[in-house]
């Protein structure tokens, strides 16, 4: 038996045309519970960006001269080692360095030109074995007065707390991105079945007659397919809206601190389709549900 | 065409709609069920298109055991039964060529065996000038020939009517027969429910009567009781 395309189509069409209400509640559903769940995996992101150099412990980084003469760079890494209050360290080197600026900053391009690995310093990420805060700020001004250091940047308390903040809103905001994406599979399931439950006279004709149970559920897995695309394409503007309210709050100095909370554009361009994927596969998934409830098995 | 054997069917462990029947319909027989609500006249025909499984014993259409058939087969049993019932279920936002057409489009049959089918069909059932009506500009009897256009346009080999004249007036009862009986004419073996007295006597056809769901008569050239 082969399915047609014109009879799906016509079909579809005309399912639009009789459910307009129900079919715009399904879209709606759709667009929201993915505008959700990308601002929050977006804001996961910019949460990370922000806090990228403050990872793992680190406490304070000891920031080189640019032209930093190499035996007083292997005087600080040997101070580093031999410390007993240092339990780790890494080293960034001018070109590690320029790749982080370069993400960060990925969307003002006119920055990242400007800027050249050579005119950015190499560092010291160091975590310290107690990590009480007078006692950090007592090991960073050992490294302050080191000749050819030009800056040591503590985690202040405000940076520490974004940093405890970071780990646990990662966590949180995965389980807010599952609970809605759960949510939203079941609003488009109960939609699509309402949907359904209208049309269920139909259904019960096509058995009658001896249609196959794939012939019954394409059309309608179709216009699943269709609202998860349209909820998906809407979701898109949307999720830019929420990156440009990272900009924002980037762009206001006086939240120094947030510096970094951004997202590349490519990032969220790839997430907006990412979303239009998830809305076409909820859709035909959940309908091809839905409707099986109402075929024999 | 149709054999039952020592087939029982209860509804949920207790309602016994159908106990030990059995019973053979040949090819081109005209068979009129009669009994009581509730006697097991549609259980007896939905066990047929395989709408109901039977608890115990078999059932055999065009030669064929249908408990041995695959689900997936099942709309392929089904393209060889119409069915007609009381209330019609014809689908409302649909016109009467767009219903029967609609039988047809959902089997996969080409749009060139639509196109000279259909209207074939609905000259049949004398309904070529209401081709484009909606069913609710139709009357009972107008609407009762639109369903049964559709059961008939894939010439299938049984044709099961559930208490076809149920809502309709006597005379428009009478057209309804003429047409079903120019339908068994053609060799469609017909099974048709019923508590329509008249309508039985005066066809005087085969007739099986149930009771509780037992065959307790059956009878060639019958009458209602």
């Amino acid at each position: 038996m082969s399915l047609k395309l014109d009879y799906v189509l016509r079909e579809t069409a005309s399912n639009f045309r009789r459910n307009v209400t129900l079919t715009l509640a399904t879209v709606i559903t759709v667009t929201i519970s993915l505008t959700l769940l990308g601002a929050a995996l977006l804001f996961g992101d910019a949460v990370d960006n922000a806090t990228v150099r403050w990872k793992d412990g680190v406490e304070f980084i000891v920031f080189m001269e640019p032209d930093i003469a190499p035996e007083l760079e292997a005087g600080i890494r040997h101070q580093l080692e031999e410390s007993s209050e240092v339990s780790d360290f890494t080293y960034i080197d001018k070109d590690e360095a320029y790749a982080e600026v370069q993400e960060l900053l990925g969307d003002s391009p006119e920055l990242v030109e400007v800027i050249t690995p050579e005119r950015l310093p190499a560092s010291f990420r160091v975590k310290p074995t107690d990590t009480l805060p007078e006692r950090v700020d007592e090991l960073a001004s050992v490294f302050r007065a080191q000749p050819g250091v030009a800056k040591v940047v503590t985690a202040s308390e405000t940076i520490r707390a974004i940093e405890d903040l970071s780990s646990g809103l990662r966590q949180r905001v995965i389980i807010i991105a599952i609970v809605l994406l759960v949510a939203a599979a079941v609003l488009i399931l109960n939609t699509i079945r309402m949907a359904l439950f209208s049309r269920r006279r139909d259904i019960e004709v096509m058995k009658l007659v001896g249609a196959t149970n794939w012939f019954i559920r394409v059309p309608f897995m179709f216009e699943g397919l269709i609202q998860g695309l349209i909820g998906g394409v809407i979701a898109i503007p949307l999720i830019w809206l929420t990156n440009n309210f990272f900009s924002v709050i980037n762009d206001d100095v006086s939240l120094e601190l947030l510096r970094g909370f951004t997202v590349d554009p490519a990032r969220v361009w790839a997430l907006g389709f990412q979303m239009v994927g998830l809305g076409a596969l909820v859709g035909t998934v959940g309908s091809g549900i839905a409707v099986s409830r109402f075929l024999d098995t | 065409m149709i054999r039952m054997e020592n087939v029982t069917k209860v509804y949920k462990g207790e309602v016994l709609a159908l106990q030990n029947a059995t019973c053979e319909v040949q090819r081109g027989e005209f068979v009129f069920l009669v009994g009581p609500s509730g006697s097991g006249k549609s259980t007896f025909m939905r066990l047929l298109n395989k709408e109901e499984k039977p608890d115990r014993g078999q059932v055999f259409v065009a030669g064929r055991d249908i408990g041995k058939l695959p689900s997936w087969k099942v709309p392929f049993l089904r393209r060889n039964i119409g069915c007609v019932f009381q209330d019609f279920k014809l689908l409302p936002n649909k016109t009467v060529v767009q219903n029967v057409a609609f039988a047809l489009e959902v089997i996969g049959s080409p749009r060139s065996v639509i196109k000279s089918k259909v209207p074939a069909i609905l000259e049949l059932v004398g309904l070529s000038r209401k081709m484009h009506n909606y069913p609710d500009e139709l009357s009972g009897g107008e609407q009762q020939r639109v369903s049964i256009a559709r059961a008939f346009v894939n010439r299938p080999l049984i044709l099961l009517a559930d208490e076809p004249t149920g809502n309709l007036d006597p005379n428009t009862s009478m057209g309804i027969m003429t047409l079903l009986d120019r339908i068994n004419r053609t060799g469609t073996t017909v099974v048709m429910a019923t508590h329509d007295r008249s309508i039985v006597d005066k066809m005087r056809r085969r007739v099986v009567e149930l009771d509780r769901g037992q065959i307790v008569r059956d009878q060639s050239r019958g009458v209602y009781e």
